[in-house]
């Protein structure tokens, strides 16, 4: 293609500074400014960790971080800095003690699709069933697209002095684009395809909950997540193959440590702000109606208890009754960390979800 | 609390979704380098539209559900605006050469350095960190505005979001494991206009970030070696350029899928290329740029200590002329290279007397 732009000679006070003719005396004035100096951290067992490096000052960590530029926390700040804009600044609104050892951890245990699974051992199954797994893993492609989409709204409007959660996030949604993609890869290598695209109720409960990142963090993680990690443990349980126990295996993993995170921003923003359990309270009131409603819908049902049965002909029997016992565990552990956090859901508690509390206990 | 079903009763199943389904028949099969997002583009789902429609964030290809709720709100539907042709092989690059900051960098070789090299040192960490996380809360941003539809190029900067946040971490480690400490930011990375945050087009932003500032970052990550002075420091400058370097790849092959493929937009585009052109070598976000905090420390670590400065001015000079030489080349290989011919860039005047 020919190019065709012109050319524009630039006005003198457009030049670029010229970087060859430009030797400048040095000023210097940056040496010997800073807020605390003989810092040596020393590595430990694992290696040198982002937690490791909160020491003096460095791991001073306010309540408010006002600074809208992006100074490093520690760092010597220039004034005059025109702000960057982050929106979230209060570290009730995001912190969680955790963050620094989760992502550690999440860089240790980074796993790839590609070669981490054995996709060798897929072979054939029956029509029924394969459109089942298809089926699923097309929704469960589309919540780590949630997961993705979700994470990555809020992450850039934290500020930089709470970089660990940030930096923690940075693997959330890192690992929901590997989760997003191995589903995508089952779906395909099969004989199958993708199925129906998922009702979206829950979904649109997640993006939508913008009133702050605590909220997206109870839907995201405690109910979506726990959720899905339990629905992940019953399809480990009824794998076809080495290659679907690998994927399911590892995204638990995953899994857990979104959930460790969620769980433990939730305990701090309960504890270190007023109304905040009343305010998660409220909004498990509002999620759950949406999740029944969610839950109505025959498709994921369908798909998982013929799965569980080995087929169509008993999914209605023993298919169904796995899936009520899955419900059931993820009732009761969904009540069961609320509870642990200090929220005790017996107000407008949906009976559609409290009739699994007894099924299935495992 | 009582009992209920939120399903009918037993041999109920409607099983109408079984007849609604994307392409049938797919059996991708691995390649030498294991399954990868290349070996899945088979059928229709390896065809993503020109324009998307798909404002509900269903998987592409899989089939639609006429009462699904438009919650998207992508902002980013055209596929020259993000698209490029190698955003498979990038992001499965990515996710095989992940690195860890806390076991992959030998920590233990760093030994007490001269007070002018150590302060040099933790400047020039404090700066990276600063402006690492540039490239991680801007790509955020836009992953979350693009459909789905695109989601090749999606996970490509979904792996930059996280290779950024390993290098803040990483200058960050560095800068506190010698007996030094954080020092004095640039603030070089505010919200003005014409900065990397501000661009409210994607093309836009990704001129600034990946080719102009990533490629500068690279550029001094590769001449690592003269500024190193352990084990430890070469192993972050080498990590680090590696993940850059795919950056910038990203860059350099969006924008010439933009050149093949968007004609409308070039003269625009030239614009955007003018304004990094004025930025790139003295614009703040430069550890190289003139006369900043940064290029000074850098000056002092590639001479040698504050006594020999001048030696190390005239190596900062040289990574100058090669950031220059290395970007006019990557924008040639995009199709924007007239610029440097017909008189519009003056980098090539630059680079002639520089040699004259």
């Amino acid at each position: 293609m020919t190019e065709k732009t012109a050319a524009k000679p630039a006005a003198s006070s457009d030049r670029p500074v010229d970087p060859m003719a430009d030797r400048p005396a040095p000023n210097l004035k940056w040496m010997g400014i800073t807020h605390q100096w003989g810092t040596r951290v020393k590595p430990g067992k694992h290696g040198l960790r982002l937690g490791d490096l909160n020491v003096g000052i460095y791991g001073e960590v306010p309540a408010v971080w006002n600074d809208q530029t992006r100074n490093p926390r520690g760092a010597v700040a220039r004034r005059g800095i025109p702000p960057v804009g982050y929106a979230i600044r209060d570290k009730a609104d995001l912190w969680a003690d955790s963050a620094a050892d989760m992502y550690e951890e999440a860089i240790q245990r980074r796993w790839a699709p590609a070669v981490d699974v054995p996709w060798a051992s897929i072979a054939p199954l029956p029509d029924a069933v394969e459109q089942a797994v298809c089926q699923v893993m097309t929704e469960l492609s589309q919540y780590a697209n949630v997961d993705v989409e979700a994470v990555t709204h809020w992450q850039h409007q934290m500020a930089y002095g709470y970089h660990e959660v940030k930096q923690y996030l940075a693997t959330v949604s890192f690992d929901a684009a590997r989760h997003m993609e191995v589903f995508r890869k089952r779906a395909l290598c099969n004989g199958g395809g993708l199925g129906l695209e998922g009702p979206g109720e829950v979904n649109r409960m997640i993006l939508e909950s913008r009133g702050g990142w605590t909220e997206t963090v109870l839907y995201l993680f405690l109910m979506r997540g726990l959720f899905t990690q339990t629905l992940l443990r019953y399809l480990e349980q009824h794998a076809h193959n080495h290659a679907e126990r690998a994927i399911y295996t590892n995204c638990i993993e995953d899994k857990a440590r979104h959930l460790t995170y969620g769980i433990d921003h939730l305990w701090y923003a309960i504890n270190h702000q007023n109304d905040q359990k009343l305010i998660v309270n409220q909004l498990c009131i509002i999620g759950e109606r949406i999740l029944v409603r969610e839950l109505k819908d025959p498709v994921l049902r369908e798909a998982l208890a013929i799965i569980f049965a080995g087929g169509i002909e008993h999914a209605s029997g023993k298919g169904i009754a796995t899936y009520e016992q899955m419900l059931g565990d993820f009732v009761r552990r969904y009540l069961d960390t609320l509870k642990w956090l200090g929220v005790e859901r017996t107000i407008l508690f949906p009976p559609e979800l409290a009739g699994y509390v007894g099924k299935g206990a495992r | 609390m009582s009992e209920a079903r939120v399903w009918p009763a037993e041999a109920d199943l409607d099983l109408g979704w079984m007849k609604q389904r994307g392409e049938w028949g797919m059996k991708a099969t691995p390649s030498k380098q294991g399954l990868t997002l290349a070996d899945i583009q088979i059928g229709s789902y390896g065809d993503p539209v020109d324009r998307s429609d798909n404002q509900t964030g269903r998987p592409r290809g899989a089939a639609a559900r006429p009462n699904s709720y438009r919650i998207g709100g992508y902002a980013v539907v055209n596929k020259s605006e993000i698209w490029l042709e190698n955003a498979s092989f990038l992001y499965e690059e990515a996710l095989q050469r992940q690195w860890s900051s806390a076991t992959d960098v030998p920590w233990h070789t760093i030994k007490p350095l001269r007070d002018d090299i150590e302060q040099a040192q933790c400047q020039l960490a404090t700066f990276l960190t600063e402006v690492e996380f540039v490239a991680g809360d801007v790509p955020a941003r836009w992953i979350s505005n693009t459909t789905p539809d695109y989601f090749e190029p999606r996970q490509c900067l979904l792996a930059q979001v996280m290779d950024e946040s390993r290098h803040m971490d990483v200058f960050r480690k560095r800068a506190l494991a010698n007996g030094g400490g954080l020092m004095l930011t640039s603030g070089g990375t505010a919200g003005v206009v014409g900065s990397i945050d501000l661009a409210r087009d994607f093309t836009e932003m990704s001129s600034r970030l990946h080719i102009s500032g990533e490629g500068a970052v690279l550029t001094i990550f590769r001449m690592g070696e003269l500024m190193a002075y352990n084990d430890a420091e070469k192993a972050i400058y080498r990590l680090c350029a590696q993940d850059e370097a795919r950056h910038v790849a990203f860059g350099v092959m969006h924008m010439r899928y933009m050149h093949e493929t968007a004609p409308e937009r070039h003269e625009e585009i030239q614009c955007y290329l003018d304004e990094a052109e004025r930025q790139i070598l003295a614009g703040s976000q430069n550890p190289a740029g003139n006369q900043t905090d940064a290029s000074e420390a850098l000056a002092i670590l590639l001479g040698g200590g504050k006594d020999k400065y001048d030696d190390g001015l005239n190596k900062l000079l040289a990574i100058r002329k090669r950031q220059v030489q290395e970007y006019i080349k990557r924008v040639r290989s995009t199709g924007f290279g007239a610029r440097f011919d017909n008189g519009r860039s003056q980098l090539t005047e630059m680079l002639n007397q520089a040699a004259a």
